[in-house]
């Protein structure tokens, strides 16, 4: 149990990414795999947000900072580590580009070769 | 910290995974994926991540899945299997992400332990940032001082990541192309008379000014709760692509042309990177904001780093909205801005 509770976390990301790569690989639609791709790009994240997580912690906004001064002093074992969420928080901002530029060459193989699928566009490709 | 419930979303997570990879059709999976995005979102802020399930909510499961059904709608959302070597193909793919599996978690006995206080990630540079961030630049949250200040260089170049994709979507989609729209299936057709409905577009014009006024509050209110720059410009995007989908793409781009578009997101850009070059001709390093405190009237070097964070974020919001609504207007229209979704 105590190794379920510590580990649990680091074993989907492995599971999440092993979807991911498998979807990427084996699947014949491309939708699919850029779908795949998402989902890779998601098991990083969790790795990343996993590791900033502390036992304790609350979020990572300083309490009682928003007046002149604060009169408590900060310990950083009160919040979680913000480091990896500024990370993370860019590289979900950038998959959103990398996504929409999948999909338009997606959609460019598909007004040129009328399929989505990677059999056929081989098959077309090749005629 | 609750490890009950972080098992629980994991685990809907991985079935949620599952489904979308395997569902046999492209909506469906769109939708799927919309749901895990979500699954995702809450996980975050089980994990004290309140910016990322803030960027994930927004992004992931809001304009990533209307990107999904866009593309579906612009090709076709039927999936077939390969006629010949497929078990070939799964059979090399499950090997594959076997061996990339085993090795991860064999590597995953190394790691310290989930949530350990004193793990080595957490205890070398980020306490400096937590105990620091008041301090140093007045700024509680500790993500957007990380970001916008600490970590500027790098969020600059992220920016210039986002203009670049929109970019090549503009590239690929719409100067490549052949600029057609291509034949819109009857069916297409008939679902968008239905959609010519009064009641969805008198709530959109209630909403969208709701969702901008919050946007801009988001951008502006970085510093002090979960949000910034990123989130607000996704906002304020989403809101031009609720008008498109609810009205037609002729509306949206009357609201906001191509041209206009273009110069806005490069303004955007403009404005993170001549904060930084203003800092290096007063004469400190570049993005070194404490030294616009001779420019700026009524502030101290802190508050000077505080406002100068807000400065860039404003830019951020600007070219992520626009890069989010081009993205968009493209897939949609396959390039051609006729007719959307």
């Amino acid at each position: 149990m105590e190794l379920l509770l510590a580990k649990y976390n680091y074993w989907i990301y492995a599971l999440i990414m092993m979807i991911g790569l498998y979807g990427m690989l084996a699947k014949n639609n491309l939708i699919k795999k850029i779908i795949g791709m998402g989902i890779f790009q998601t098991g990083i994240i969790v790795f990343y947000v996993s590791t900033g997580a502390k036992r304790g912690g609350t979020i990572p906004i300083i309490e009682h900072g928003h007046g002149e001064e604060v009169h408590e002093v900060i310990k950083a074992l009160d919040y979680v580590n913000p480091l990896p969420h500024v990370l993370m928080l860019t590289a979900i901002v950038v998959s959103v580009g990398t996504l929409g530029v999948a999909l338009a060459i997606a959609l460019r193989i598909y007004t040129e070769y009328n399929t989505l699928h990677e059999d056929e566009i081989l098959e077309r490709v090749n005629d | 910290m609750i490890w009950q419930i972080d098992i629980m979303i994991l685990t809907l997570i991985v079935i949620c995974g599952l489904f979308a990879i395997s569902v046999k059709d492209l909506l469906g999976a769109a939708v799927v994926f919309g749901a895990y995005s979500f699954l995702m979102c809450l996980l975050w802020t089980e994990m004290g991540a309140v910016d990322v399930a803030f960027t994930e909510a927004a992004v992931g499961a809001g304009v990533s899945t209307v990107l999904f059904f866009a593309a579906v709608h612009r090709s076709s959302r039927q999936v077939k299997a390969r006629v010949s070597g497929a078990m070939l193909y799964k059979g090399l793919g499950l090997l594959a992400s076997g061996l990339m599996g085993g090795v991860l978690f064999y590597a995953s006995t190394d790691f310290p332990d989930w949530a350990d206080p004193a793990s080595p990630a957490s205890s070398h540079l980020s306490p400096h940032f937590i105990t620091q961030t008041i301090a140093e630049t007045s700024v509680p949250n500790i993500v957007t001082s990380v970001l916008a200040d600490y970590r500027g260089f790098d969020t600059m170049f992220e920016t210039a990541v986002v203009l670049t994709a929109g970019l090549a979507v503009l590239i690929i989609l719409r100067l490549g192309g052949c600029r057609t729209a291509g034949p819109i299936r009857e069916k297409n057709a008939a679902i968008q008379a239905a959609y010519k409905d009064s009641i969805i577009r008198f709530v959109t014009r209630m909403v969208v000014p709701f969702m901008q006024l919050f946007a801009l509050y988001v951008v502006a209110h970085g510093h002090h709760s979960p949000g910034g720059g990123f989130q607000g410009g996704v906002i304020l995007g989403a809101s031009f692509i609720l008008l498109a989908i609810s009205y037609d793409l002729k509306m949206a781009l009357n609201r906001i042309n191509e041209k206009a578009a273009l110069l806005l997101a490069n303004t955007g850009v403009l404005i993170y990177g001549g904060i930084g070059f203003l800092c290096l001709l007063l004469g400190a390093n570049f993005l070194d904001y404490s030294i616009l405190h001779r420019i700026l009237p009524a502030t101290d070097e802190i508050a000077a780093r505080s406002h100068a964070m807000l400065g860039v974020e404003i830019g951020v919001a600007l070219t992520v909205m626009v890069i989010v609504m081009i993205i968009y207007n493209n897939i949609v229209s396959n390039g051609s801005y006729e007719k959307g979704l």
